[in-house]
């Protein structure tokens, strides 16, 4: 995407502002989806590029603008919850259970990455937030500590907890399709 | 569940790439929404850009000639203070009078001839110290997000000042570049007598 179309957006052209939202909308749908679930997804990417409209003027160049916005994406979506409360608890306790993911129709190849979005959607928000962060955006912990108001002590033991949980999850997938296999 | 137990307490680092997390993680492919969601977008745009318009086509010839009235009553009260306190002082030139004047009431201006607020080097230099000091000596008695805010604030202006003092080393007779750092040298002097007007009076 040309930086003009930054520029040009910056200066209340929409037309410039839809090239911008065409060459970035994958990358921030997908980070809703990871983070926020399918659900709500699209209307929190709808939420990000009206947000990143009115913010554009903030914009100063001084990191990417793929940067930019990717940030301003993880903050919209972290507020989305905050607003939204704490309908289910947002981190996982210690020492709790792993979660149960409901049976799939076994198949012979196992797609790892089907199995990942049906597992992280069972975790609670803030573990979820934590572990894609860190795991799929690659956010430092001191980073996320400072999104989510917690400790990095905190991101870092929900973060491995996450993905024990995570992990449970994929190796009882992987073991029971490999079983098939075999039958 | 090998693979399960040879992660301890201390995995927080990066995912090895066996394991079988990162597997799952490269395989994650990037999908599309079902629908556009450029017009749900772009319908939130055009109210806001109408919500502007309709602000910006308001102003009345009655109410500019007020707006013009209280700009001349405001250079006029300028004047008056900056004439007043140099026939007071029979101060010492330094360049940095009226806008001094202006925004802290600083008692020194230059013998009894008034200096345009062109916003020069000097004079803009010594407006922000004194602001500064101002507010190095008050910041205490503000919320510290209140600082932060206002910290974010100035550096955004200081790097469009710098900005256009380097576009303009190239371009020095630019009037769009002159009238930008002008703007942005209003905008910080503003800025900081609101902050320390804020602080002294203990951020009321």
């Amino acid at each position: 995407m040309p930086v003009d179309d930054v520029v040009l957006a910056t200066q209340g052209d929409t037309a410039a502002f839809e090239r911008v939202y065409r060459a970035h909308l994958p990358r921030i749908f997908n980070l809703a989806r990871r983070m926020a679930g399918p659900d709500a997804a699209e209307e929190l990417t709808q939420d990000v590029f009206v947000r990143a409209w009115q913010k554009l003027a903030l914009f100063r160049g001084e990191s990417s603008f793929a940067t930019w916005l990717h940030r301003l994406a993880v903050n919209v979506i972290i507020e989305r919850f905050r607003t939204l409360g704490t309908a289910r608890e947002r981190f996982l306790a210690d020492g709790e259970a792993v979660l149960e993911i409901a049976p799939a129709a076994p198949t012979r190849h196992v797609d790892l990455s089907m199995d990942l979005q049906a597992a992280i959607a069972q975790l609670p928000d803030g573990a979820r937030q934590v572990f894609v962060l860190h795991d799929v955006e690659g956010y430092k912990h001191e980073e996320i500590g400072n999104l989510l108001g917690v400790s990095p002590g905190t991101s870092k033991s929900q973060l491995h907890r996450a993905r024990q949980t995570l992990r449970g999850l994929l190796l009882k997938k992987k073991a029971l399709a490999e079983t098939d296999g075999r039958n | 569940m090998n693979e399960q137990r040879r992660f301890g307490e201390d995995d927080h680092g990066p995912l090895q790439p066996d394991d079988i997390l990162a597997q799952a993680i490269g395989q994650w492919r990037e999908e599309l929404p079902t629908r556009d969601l450029w017009s749900g977008i772009e319908s939130r745009l055009e109210a806001r850009a109408t919500t502007t318009r309709r602000v910006t086509f308001t102003f009345t010839i009655s109410q500019l000639a007020i707006a013009a009235s209280l700009l001349i009553a405001v250079a006029a009260g300028v004047t008056w203070l900056a004439t007043n306190r140099s026939a007071g002082t029979g101060g010492a030139a330094n360049g940095g009078e009226v806008i001094q004047a202006y925004t802290t009431g600083a008692p020194e201006a230059a013998g009894g001839q008034i200096v345009p607020a062109n916003f020069a080097d000097a004079q803009f230099n010594a407006a922000v110290t004194d602001l500064e000091r101002i507010l190095r000596e008050e910041r205490g008695r503000l919320d510290p997000r209140t600082v932060l805010i206002l910290e974010r604030n100035l550096k955004a202006i200081d790097d469009a000042i710098n900005e256009a003092r380097m576009a303009l080393e190239s371009d020095p007779a630019n009037p769009f570049l002159n009238s930008h750092l002008a703007d942005a040298r209003r905008r910080k002097l503003d800025l900081l007598r609101h902050a320390t007007e804020l602080a002294s009076t203990g951020g009321d």
